[in-house]
């Protein structure tokens, strides 16, 4: 006869627990039925005047038989509301006979009734009784804490859970045939710098502002959120695409990179836009979010403060690329990586004096793969970290075992220095190997400068004043910004391949390589050109003042096995020439 | 209170297409907007429109400037924003203007042809320093004349 199923009426999608009505329907249960049947109906109905719950029987023909004092105080003591009616109606006609049920009244509030069929054999005329209570607060807190689940508290957009929500819910009711709509994925660029710099408070405020002029370029219906950090999504519907999606992105570029003043601090950031059409792009939400992230990525790797929209290749290529990331991991732990090691000699002497250590990959799979190939992507995923302190390690380990003490250059990239453990890393390495610092070399180019100049200087000098040396790599290529070279006393300076390999009939490469080499000479720093591999660029780079060179022309990169070969047969060489 | 007044310096560049007619008629709606504005947080400051380039000047409380420049920010009518000086200042250059238009007397001089040649810190700098004088000096010069 008790019914635990819960009718709904009016506009309400929130379930309430049922607890109090189990309770409430034990007791009026007792009341009238038990437990000693022949003593309930002695039980008058004038017992539940004081009750504080609101209770009413409703007979036959909706007349109200009864109701105590506390349903009078909600609803009125003579005139019904009319929703009281519509409610009792059908209760009375007996379609309804037990339940619980929730209504919205029009003056905003809102009632949970519970209907009971009055025990037979009770000496009761016939009906239902009915305990209102007044759940508009209850409603009311639900309501809000929903609200709250899905807002952002720092920008008061909706969050990652409204945004999901809502993108499904359109992407239900979207009639593919007819309409598009389009999901824009954005991204700031630079926000995580200025959080740093200037505290979180000033980022705090900075993306308040973000969030204030992307809702200034919204249309009616369209969808807002920030999705986390510095991540915000937006769907766009009920316009044509893709022009529409198009003109916001730019729009969003524009106006999100125009320049902030917040607690007198003058900002720049940059914002790139990923867009997915619904439902070219996707099926569900996930696919379409993931799709606008793809194109997002891409607006990253196009120099950002830009727009995308997703192509199927993108998808390809990211799928490649996660291969390739696996594949690199595990060559790591499969020891699928090898040094080889080209030769440096000194144009005076004509003696080797050391070697570049080159990295190597030969993948079983996918065979021998270019550094071009594989190191973008290494310090892309930050697993440049520990190849490059395997390379050191490898090397200082090799070099060690050569019949000479010559140098050893490695490369240390620009996101190695973001590394703390760089530092460390090296002179670890020279303590584990025991080979004299003063025999290895690393080379720097100078986006490592361009950085973080401070925290890179910082390094560099710890690791000089351990005895090694450091030399500036691709001279020429760069900036070749002359502030660079003076804010560290480089040993050498590498001048790029590409001038030293220039036509011979271009005069502008024979002077760079000159004013270089002269540059050299003047601060006291070896300079050796690239790439040499003609007789006829070794004449030139010698007569250009360079001291040291490094090309085909003294040697291919070597094996490890094959060090002690080339410098017996260089030597020999080099006292056969003398002797000629 | 004294130490709270900023002074806001920046330059952009126009947006509005049309006909000089036209974009007048924008300008003027432009200004009357900022006059509107600005009268109700204490904001003033002067407003110059040409050879395609918008310079302003605002000063005012701190929050006053932010906010209207947040506004001005959002405007589409221009681009190319850039700040040239926001410090605090000792005094009003504008005190009696909520947003003085100036440079009318001037229309056929690019009074601003050097902007935008070097963009390094103190050059911005100096040029925020430039334009405020320039304006000021026009503001005045055009309301004796007016007198």
């Amino acid at each position: 006869m008790l019914s635990s199923d819960t009718h709904r009426t009016g506009p309400l999608h929130i379930t309430a627990p049922t607890a109090s009505f189990e309770e409430n329907s034990k007791f009026l249960h007792q009341e009238f039925a038990g437990p000693f049947p022949d003593q309930t109906a002695a039980v008058p109905l004038s017992a539940l005047n004081n009750l504080n719950r609101a209770v009413a029987v409703i007979g036959t023909g909706s007349s109200i038989l009864y109701k105590n004092r506390a349903f009078d105080e909600l609803f009125g003591g003579s005139e019904l509301p009319a929703q009281l009616r519509e409610f009792i109606d059908p209760v009375a006609q007996g379609i309804d006979h037990a339940g619980s049920r929730e209504t919205a009244f029009d003056d905003g509030r809102t009632f949970r009734f519970e209907t009971v069929k009055l025990p037979e054999g009770v000496k009761l005329p016939e009906g239902l009784l009915v305990i209102a209570e007044d759940i508009s607060k209850r409603v009311a807190e639900l309501a809000r804490s929903a609200e709250q689940a899905r807002t952002d508290p720092l920008t008061l957009l909706g969050n990652r859970l409204m945004f999901r929500e809502r993108l499904r819910e359109l992407m239900a009711n979207l009639d593919p045939a007819k309409e598009m709509a389009a999901v824009l994925s954005i991204d700031l660029d630079r926000f995580k710098a200025i959080n740093d710099s200037l505290g979180h408070l000033v980022g705090d405020s900075l993306l308040r502002g973000v969030a204030g002029r992307l809702s200034s370029v919204l249309r009616r219906g369209d969808i807002v959120a920030r999705l986390g950090g510095d991540e915000f999504g937006i769907v766009q519907s009920g316009q044509s695409q893709p022009q529409s999606a198009a003109a916001l992105a730019k729009r969003i570029v524009d106006l999100v990179g125009r320049s902030y003043l917040i607690d007198g601090n003058l900002l720049n950031i940059g914002a790139s836009v990923g867009i997915a059409l619904i439902p070219a792009d996707g099926i569900d939400d996930d696919q379409v979010l993931r799709n606008a992230d793809l194109a997002l990525y891409r607006c990253k790797q196009d120099g950002r403060r830009t727009y995308r929209f997703f192509e199927n290749a993108m998808d390809e290529q990211m799928q490649a690329r996660r291969s390739l990331e696996l594949d690199l991991r595990r060559a790591l732990a499969m020891r699928e990586l090898k040094l080889v090691y080209q030769p440096q000699m000194s144009l005076s002497t004509k003696q080797i004096t050391g070697f570049e250590a080159l990295i190597r990959w030969h993948s079983p799979k996918r065979g021998l793969v270019s550094p071009a190939d594989f190191v973008p992507l290494a310090e892309e995923i930050g697993v440049i970290v520990q190849i490059g302190e395997w390379v050191i390690r490898t090397a200082c380990r090799e070099a060690v075992g050569w019949p000479q003490p010559l140098d050893v250059s490695v490369n240390v990239s620009a996101v190695q220095f973001g590394s703390p453990s760089l530092v460390p890393a090296i002179l670890s390495a020279l303590a584990e190997t025991g080979i004299e610092p003063c025999r290895l070399e690393l080379e720097i180019t100078e986006s490592v400068l361009m950085k973080d100049q401070g925290a890179a200087l910082g390094m560099l000098h710890k690791v000089r004043a351990a005895g090694v040396r450091i030399s500036m790599d691709d001279f020429g290529t760069g900036y070749s910004s002359l502030s660079y070279l003076r804010s560290f006393p480089f040993d050498k300076i590498k001048i790029d391949q590409s001038f030293v390999r220039g036509n011979p009939d271009d005069p502008s490469s024979m002077a760079i390589v000159r004013a270089i080499a002269a540059l050299g000479k003047a601060l006291g720093m070896t300079t050796t050109a690239e790439g040499v591999e003609t007789e006829e660029q070794l004449a030139r780079v010698t007569a250009d003042g360079c001291t040291d060179v490094q090309g085909y022309l003294i040697s291919r990169p070597l094996a490890p096995e094959l060090i002690g070969e080339f410098l017996q047969s260089h030597t020999d060489g080099a006292v056969a020439s003398a002797a000629a | 209170m004294a130490s709270d007044l900023y002074r806001l310096v920046y330059c952009s560049r126009n947006l509005i297409s049309g006909i000089p007619t036209q974009i007048a008629a924008e300008v003027a709606k432009i200004l009357e907007a900022s006059r509107r504005n600005n009268s109700r947080v204490a904001v003033t400051g002067a407003l110059i429109f040409n050879a395609g380039m918008f310079a302003q000047v605002l000063e005012g409380a701190r929050k006053d400037i932010e906010a209207t420049f947040e506004r001005i920010q959002r405007d589409e009518r221009h681009g190319d924003v850039e700040v040239l000086a926001f410090e605090e200042a000792q005094s009003r250059g504008f005190a009696s203007w909520s947003m003085a238009f100036v440079g009318r007397s001037r229309e056929n001089e690019n009074l601003f042809a050097h902007i935008g040649s070097d963009t390094g810190f103190e050059a911005k700098r100096l040029e925020g320093e430039h334009i405020f004088r320039i304006m000021r000096d026009l503001a005045i010069d055009e309301e004796t004349r007016a007198a």
